[in-house]
């Protein structure tokens, strides 16, 4: 298919698009058009084209503008949000690997050096200012001994206990968001 | 005290966002309603005709004026003036009728058969019989995209190829093969329509 223009082609389609094809044309440019094929196709085609426009803009029900202003709004202000929920959301991920690299710091280092550190806690009953502590706790509680079993239990208890009430906070944080 | 509090402006709707200009809307409230006022039926018949439902024509014109506003660079209906405006809303409106029309099929728009999306609607459809919608119907999607922007609404080459994001040299050879095959259809059905 060659494409081939002709150079009145302008002339014509601004005559049709302002609604003055044919009958305020000069009549030389009537005579082209006919015989033109490319002129000739331009007015049909431009012609359907405009009526059906016409025909169409005049069936379009519009909508209310203030909808869709009030649509854009609310659009725009939960992009908003979430660009400010979104590092807020990386922070607390963060923390959580934080927490978790550190629980896992601890764990090595207390596998590694025994449980020394509670013997603190077997003197922590003789400390006259935590003495209403022992009210608290049932009588033999921090009496770790060589074969006592309660000290990895009381520390995987605390572990669990602490990963249970910090899950429930962050779930409350993130429902409150 | 919830975070929403302790971060001023950020619930506040337009106060907030016209801080930042990125996020600022190109018009306010007032210019929108006279822009879509002046806009809207164009705009419509555009994506009806190019679709053949005005169902969808109603979704994607929506769809169009609420993204036109919240664009993050949008063109500014003082600087850029509503020629832009329309322009930048019609090409929003050509990519999500592109984009609907691709969505529920994994092949490429051009392979899709031109009757897939004839018109469903009736009084379009009667309308369409008088006018143009039997030989719009066998047309391409994107041919009658093409033929509509350069026939209906005026749109030079450039234009055009702003809207649809083709290749400006390319629009020329698409419209010209796009004229000539529904003058073909055109010139059919009037000669039916005398015999």
């Amino acid at each position: 298919m060659t494409l081939r223009s002709c150079p009145r082609e302008a002339e014509v389609k601004a005559l049709v698009e302002r609604g003055q094809w044919p009958q305020a044309c000069a009549s030389d440019l009537r005579t082209h058009v006919d015989s033109c094929r490319s002129c000739s196709e331009l007015v049909l085609v431009t012609a359907a084209f405009q009526r059906a426009r016409n025909h169409a803009v005049g069936a379009a029900k519009l909508g209310s503008a203030g909808l869709l202003w009030w649509r854009a709004q609310l659009r725009r202000r939960n992009a908003a949000v979430e660009r400010i929920s979104r590092p807020i959301l990386s922070a607390q991920i963060f923390a959580l690997a934080v927490n978790l690299v550190v629980a896992a710091a601890v764990a090595v280092w207390q596998a590694r050096h025994g449980v020394a550190w509670l013997t603190w806690l077997e003197q922590l009953p003789h400390n006259v200012s935590l003495q209403f502590l022992t009210s608290l706790v049932p009588e033999g509680l921090f009496n770790f001994g060589a074969g006592s079993l309660m000290s990895p239990l009381v520390l995987i208890f605390a572990a669990s206990a602490l990963l249970l009430v910090g899950g429930v906070v962050a779930y409350f944080a993130s429902e409150k968001q | 005290m919830f975070w929403e509090s302790s971060i001023p402006n950020v619930l506040a709707g337009d106060a907030s966002l016209e801080v930042s200009p990125a996020a600022a809307p190109p018009m306010d409230d007032e210019a929108f309603a006279a822009f879509y006022e002046r806009s809207a039926r164009s705009l419509w018949a555009y994506l009806a005709r190019t679709s053949g439902d005005p169902t969808l024509a109603e979704d994607i014109m929506q769809e169009s004026y609420v993204r036109f506003l919240c664009l993050a660079n949008p063109p500014s209906y003082l600087a850029d003036g509503e020629v832009a405006c329309r322009r930048y809303l019609f090409r929003i409106a050509t990519n999500l009728l592109r984009d609907h029309w691709r969505r529920p099929r994994s092949a490429s728009i051009e392979e899709m058969p031109e009757n897939l999306f004839a018109c469903v609607d009736e009084q379009v459809a009667s309308d369409s019989q008088m006018i143009l919608g039997p030989a719009l119907a066998q047309m391409r999607p994107r041919d009658r995209q093409l033929l509509w922007l350069a026939h209906a609404e005026g749109y030079s080459h450039h234009e055009i190829a702003e809207i649809t994001g083709l290749a400006s040299a390319s629009i020329r050879l698409l419209l010209f093969r796009a004229r000539r095959k529904i003058a073909y259809l055109l010139q059919n059905q009037n000669r039916g329509r005398q015999a």
